[in-house]
This record gives structure tokens, sequence and C-alpha cells, in this order.
């Protein structure tokens, strides 16, 4: 059974490439623009992973993680954060809202695909 | 006695009053100068009043052309991320069916050099050692394979490169932001100078409600800021080294 990924950016360009990276190992992706269509496909969809930008509108990277954490039903799904945003503070802070891995981008595929295959597989 | 005293304090105020007159006359002229400044200058404050008006006014058209082109670089980024996709979906068919022509060739080969120790026949060997070399692709396709995994990286860095365009798109939306700041500082300006309200009537900014940016995201293929990152991450968890992924994809 594929693994699903779920990608929450509101760039359609991250979107894209974090599609074609993954395909590549078969897993299948769900892509939405925000944290807030993300909450909404959480409960209808069996999602093994979540990828999560930081900077969204309407929910933004960090209240999606803490929503996921703070949920019985998903607190155990692995996040990974991809942002710009490089400062200690954001990364310390998307660590403590629960995230898994932080990737900053620009970013390689291949890291990707890393980060992912280390907790799905 | 009383009439004297009286008298002397009214040409004493009188005296008071001959001052003031002449300081005045002199007064007189720097008064008018000044009115004949105020004539000058008010005109020329109503003209940069008008100025900043108008300019202020054209600065929605310069956020929604900023915006305009952040939408037509992303659409343009998507289709040729799409193509990359489906070049990538094509070569990795081709990559595909070379291994399994380089399988079968191998096999043949393999195959023709054992009946070699069997053929009892002078030259044997020479002959199908020939005949495998005008026959057999197995090097050609090796060659070719590793062309193919050359195309396949080289489209997966085209990719990888075209995320430029959301970078850019963050640092087009700080610039809309600044403009938008600009905006309501000289509209309030002019709205204090003579109570008009620049927006109304004007395109309104298209800034959309919640727009999310990073204002410092920069492009950089630099590997140092994310050694910084798992450098913290790796305080609590586990990270990957450059090797460890090589590894993964080797």
């Amino acid at each position: 059974m594929k693994k699903v990924i779920l990608v929450a950016d509101d760039s359609p360009t991250i979107r894209k490439f974090v599609s074609i990276s993954l395909k590549v190992k078969g897993y299948e992706i769900i892509q939405v623009a925000d944290g807030m269509q993300a909450l909404e496909v959480l409960p209808s969809e069996q999602i093994d992973l979540v990828i999560t930008d930081l900077n969204m509108p309407n929910i933004d990277g960090f209240e999606l993680i803490k929503t996921i954490r703070t949920n019985e039903d998903y607190r155990e799904i692995p996040i990974i954060i991809l942002s710009s945003l490089s400062g200690n503070e954001d990364i310390e802070k998307g660590m403590q809202c629960g995230a898994n891995a932080y990737l900053l981008k620009p970013f390689d595929s291949k890291r990707v695909l890393y980060e992912v295959s280390k907790f799905l597989n | 006695m009383m009439r004297s005293e009286n008298l002397s304090q009214l040409f004493s105020k009188l005296d008071d009053l001959k001052k003031v007159f002449t300081y005045g006359e002199k007064l007189i002229p720097v008064i008018q100068s000044l009115g004949e400044f105020m004539k000058e200058t008010v005109p020329l404050l109503e003209n940069i009043n008008r100025s900043i008006a108008e300019s202020t006014s054209k600065i929605p058209k310069a956020t929604n052309q900023i915006q305009n082109v952040t939408s037509a670089t992303e659409m343009a980024t998507t289709e040729i991320l799409d193509l990359v996709d489906s070049l990538n979906d094509d070569l990795t068919d081709i990559e595909k069916t070379m291994v399994e022509v380089l399988a079968k060739e191998t096999d043949k080969k393999d195959f023709l050099m054992s009946l070699i120790p069997m053929l009892k026949k002078e030259n044997a060997e020479l002959f199908i050692k020939d005949f495998l070399n005008k026959n057999c692709s197995t090097e050609k396709l090796g060659v070719l394979l590793l062309q193919v995994g050359k195309m396949k990286n080289d489209s997966n860095s085209i990719a990888l490169s075209l995320q430029v365009q959301d970078i850019t798109s963050q640092q087009l939306a700080t610039v809309n932001h600044l403009i938008e700041s600009v905006q309501e500082r000289l509209s309030s300006l002019i709205e204090d100078f003579d109570n008009t309200k620049i927006i109304e009537g004007q395109d309104n900014l298209n800034i959309p409600e919640g727009a999310s940016f990073d204002p410092n995201a920069r492009y950089s293929k630099s590997l140092v800021p994310q050694q910084e990152v798992d450098s913290i991450f790796s305080k609590e968890m586990q990270t990957a080294s450059q090797a460890e992924i090589d590894k993964l994809f080797n």
C-alpha cells in the first residue's frame, strides 16, 4: 500500500517540486495551500507524513503542527518543516511545536527523500 | 498737584505708544515680505501636494503589476516543472527498459562464452568473441545508461533551481508590503494637509488578506544554513550526514 504524504505550502512551485521529488519513490502526494486546508484533509485521508511550510495564510505551519500534536488521532504523524525562515528562534519554535525535521528552502530533493524515508521506511 | 502727576503719566504712556508705532513701522515691511513669501510658497506647497497625491494614487497600480509578475512567473515555473516531471518519467521508463535489455544482452554474452570450452573446433573462441563484438551491445548500453542517469540528475538540478521562483515571490511580497506602508504614510500626510482622501475613487491595494511571506527569504545553494539548522535539531534528534544521504541514492 502506498504511503500518503500531505504537503502544505502556499507556493504551487514548492508543492510541485516536492511532489516530483517524492513521486520517484512511489509515495502518494496530497497537496494543500495552507494549514486550514491541511486540517480539513486530515480526517478524511490516512496520512502517513506531513510536510509543511511555516508562512502560510489562514493557519500557519506552527499552528498546524501544534494542532496535529494535540490531536490524539494524528499526534504520531511525523512532520517535516520546509521553510525559508532560518532564524534560530523559528527553528527552535518549530522543534518545540513538535516537528521531526526542519529543511531550509531552497532544498535538495535527495535530502527531502532521505528525511521522508527515515520516517516511513 | 494731582493734575500734574496725571499729565506726566499720560505723557509717559504717549511716549510708549510712540515707541510701539516706531517699532510697528519697522515691522510692517517684514510682515509684508512674509506675506509675499507666503503667496509664493502656498502654490508651491499645493504643487508638491498634488504631485504626492498623483504619485500615491499610482502606487496601487504598481503593487498590482508586481503581483501580476508573481502570478506569471508562478504559472510559467509550474509549467516548466510539469515538463521536467514528464521528462523524468520518460527517462525513468527508458532507463528501466535499458536495464532489461542490458540484462538480456549480458545473459546472451555469458551463454555464448560458456560455449567456448564445449566447442572443440580450432578458433572457436576467436569466432565467438568476434561474433559478440559485432552483435552484443552490453558496453554501449552501459554507456547509454550512464548518460540517462546524468540527464535525470540534470533535470533534477533544473527543478531545484526553479525554487528561486518561490523565494522571488516572497521578496516581491515584501516589496509590496513596503509600498503599502509608504502609501499609507503619504495618504495620511496629504489628508492632514488639505483634508482630501487619496485612496477614495482610486484603485484599491490588492494585497491579499493574510498574505504570508518571509521578508528575509534568500536563494542560496550553500549547505551552511542547513547545517546550522541540523546542529540545532541534532541536540534532540538524529540528523543526516551527506554520506548517509548519498548512500541512500547510490
